[in-house]
């Protein structure tokens, strides 16, 4: 399914002390659910983390929504949600309410629109009855819901997610993949190990040593993959 | 740990939060300077318990925040045994803890955001002097929600030496936690980063 704004990568390298993490990637992405696959140190979340500047490329241009991540990149933080691997490192204020309403600040929202949208986006991820619970002891599962919720309460235009399952149970795993994938209506860069939730994406992308080797269908790119590792 | 919101209807939770931060700086200034009495301690913490049941919170409450700071008391009291009269490092100690357990009566009834909130407002003045109040807010904030993070690393690093049969040691325990805590610090700014904290 395309349509949506692009996301523009221009023959974009990215090097860490030495080291290439990206080579010469150029792709142009329209399709709502991206997935991007690769084994580790691939490139796979140098990629991702381009998309809403915290890696700034060392050659090439990103545009992500018309922005450019480089020059443009608090605007850019304003569209695009980022969810990160480890749930616990998202975690800013101390209880689940606060940390949902944590995302509203600077907005100049009165105190009854921010309980009104907080206590709502809390009904959307089940967190309702903890909303006054310490996040730290809620489950990994839980914390990334959270995580969602903070993210999503500010109605990005695009959401990254880095792996959001890696460190979940097969049950909070799905729950999670069909929140992202199912119900989010915003456009989604998946970052995936998980090949079952990479298929259910409209186009895969997929890295080896920095390159970007493959950009199409998924049944192809991730049977390629498969082949390669197998 | 920093003890948590405890949702209620007392007087002492429905007054703003600045008014609750100044009236605890002043009775904090009040028992500092109160009579090293026996009577002057009783009554201090007459005062505290008489806190804890207005705000709606039971005697549990107030000794689990007893508990949570009972190393740091036993070895402040320790330490000036060696040099003071008992009565007067009894005094002293007691003076200390009840600061505590006051200040955590604060956090009991008060929503972290309205206490940012009060804490930015009356940093606001010292902007001119280059003072970012809603900086400051969110250090305290993410000091608070840090603690109990921390706490869960350090468990991690015992529990992973005593299946490896290495003995607790201060160089191979605080390094490893130094470790972790510096990664979690990186993580935590890239996360603030991406929700827009620049």
């Amino acid at each position: 399914m395309t349509g949506h704004p692009p996301i523009e990568f221009d023959a974009v390298s990215v090097e860490f002390a030495g080291r290439m993490a990206l080579r010469e990637v150029s792709v142009v992405l329209t399709e709502r659910r991206i997935a991007v696959i690769g084994s580790n140190g691939s490139g796979k979340s140098t990629f991702a983390r381009m998309l809403n500047g915290l890696v700034t490329p060392s050659s090439g241009t990103v545009r992500v929504h018309g922005l450019d991540t480089t020059r443009e990149a608090k605007q850019l933080r304003r569209r695009v949600g980022f969810i990160f691997s480890n749930p616990d490192a998202q975690i800013v204020m101390p209880t689940v309410a606060e940390d949902v309403a944590f995302s509203l600040r600077g907005r100049n929202l009165p105190r009854h629109e921010v309980a009104e949208r907080v206590s709502a986006t809390l009904g959307r991820y089940g967190l309702t009855t903890l909303a006054d619970a310490p996040a730290h002891t809620l489950s990994g599962g839980q914390k990334q819901l959270l995580a969602l919720a903070a993210i999503l309460i500010r109605e990005p235009a695009l959401v990254v997610a880095d792996e959001p399952t890696a460190l979940l149970d097969a049950a909070n795993t799905r729950c999670i993949a069909n929140h992202l994938l199912d119900e989010l209506p915003q456009q989604l860069v998946l970052v995936t190990h998980d090949m079952r939730l990479a298929a259910r994406c409209d186009v895969v992308l997929r890295f080896e040593e920095g390159r970007m080797l493959e950009c199409g269908d998924p049944r192809d790119v991730i049977a390629h993959y498969e082949r390669e590792h197998a | 740990m920093i003890a948590l919101y405890v949702p209620g209807t007392s007087p002492i939770h429905r007054m703003p939060a600045g008014p609750k931060v100044l009236t605890f700086m002043a009775l904090t200034l009040a028992i500092t300077l109160s009579a090293r009495s026996a009577w002057a301690l009783l009554i201090v913490f007459a005062f505290v318990v008489g806190g804890y049941l207005l705000a709606g919170l039971g005697m549990r409450d107030l000794f689990r925040q007893v508990v949570v700071v009972r190393w740091v008391v036993l070895v402040m009291l320790i330490a000036q045994l060696v040099f003071l009269p008992p009565l007067v490092a009894v005094a002293n100690t007691g003076r200390v803890l009840a600061v505590i357990v006051l200040a955590a009566l604060i956090t009991l009834t008060a929503r972290i955001p309205d206490l940012l909130e009060a804490t930015e407002r009356s940093l606001a003045p010292l902007r001119r002097f280059g003072v970012n109040p809603a900086s400051v807010g969110l250090l305290l904030a993410m000091t608070i929600t840090a603690i109990p993070v921390i706490a869960g690393f350090a468990a991690s690093i015992r529990e992973a030496q005593r299946a490896r049969g290495v003995p607790l040691r201060i160089g191979t325990f605080v390094v490893p936690l130094l470790v972790m805590a510096l990664k979690h610090s990186d993580d935590l700014a890239d996360a603030l980063i991406a929700r827009g904290v620049e």
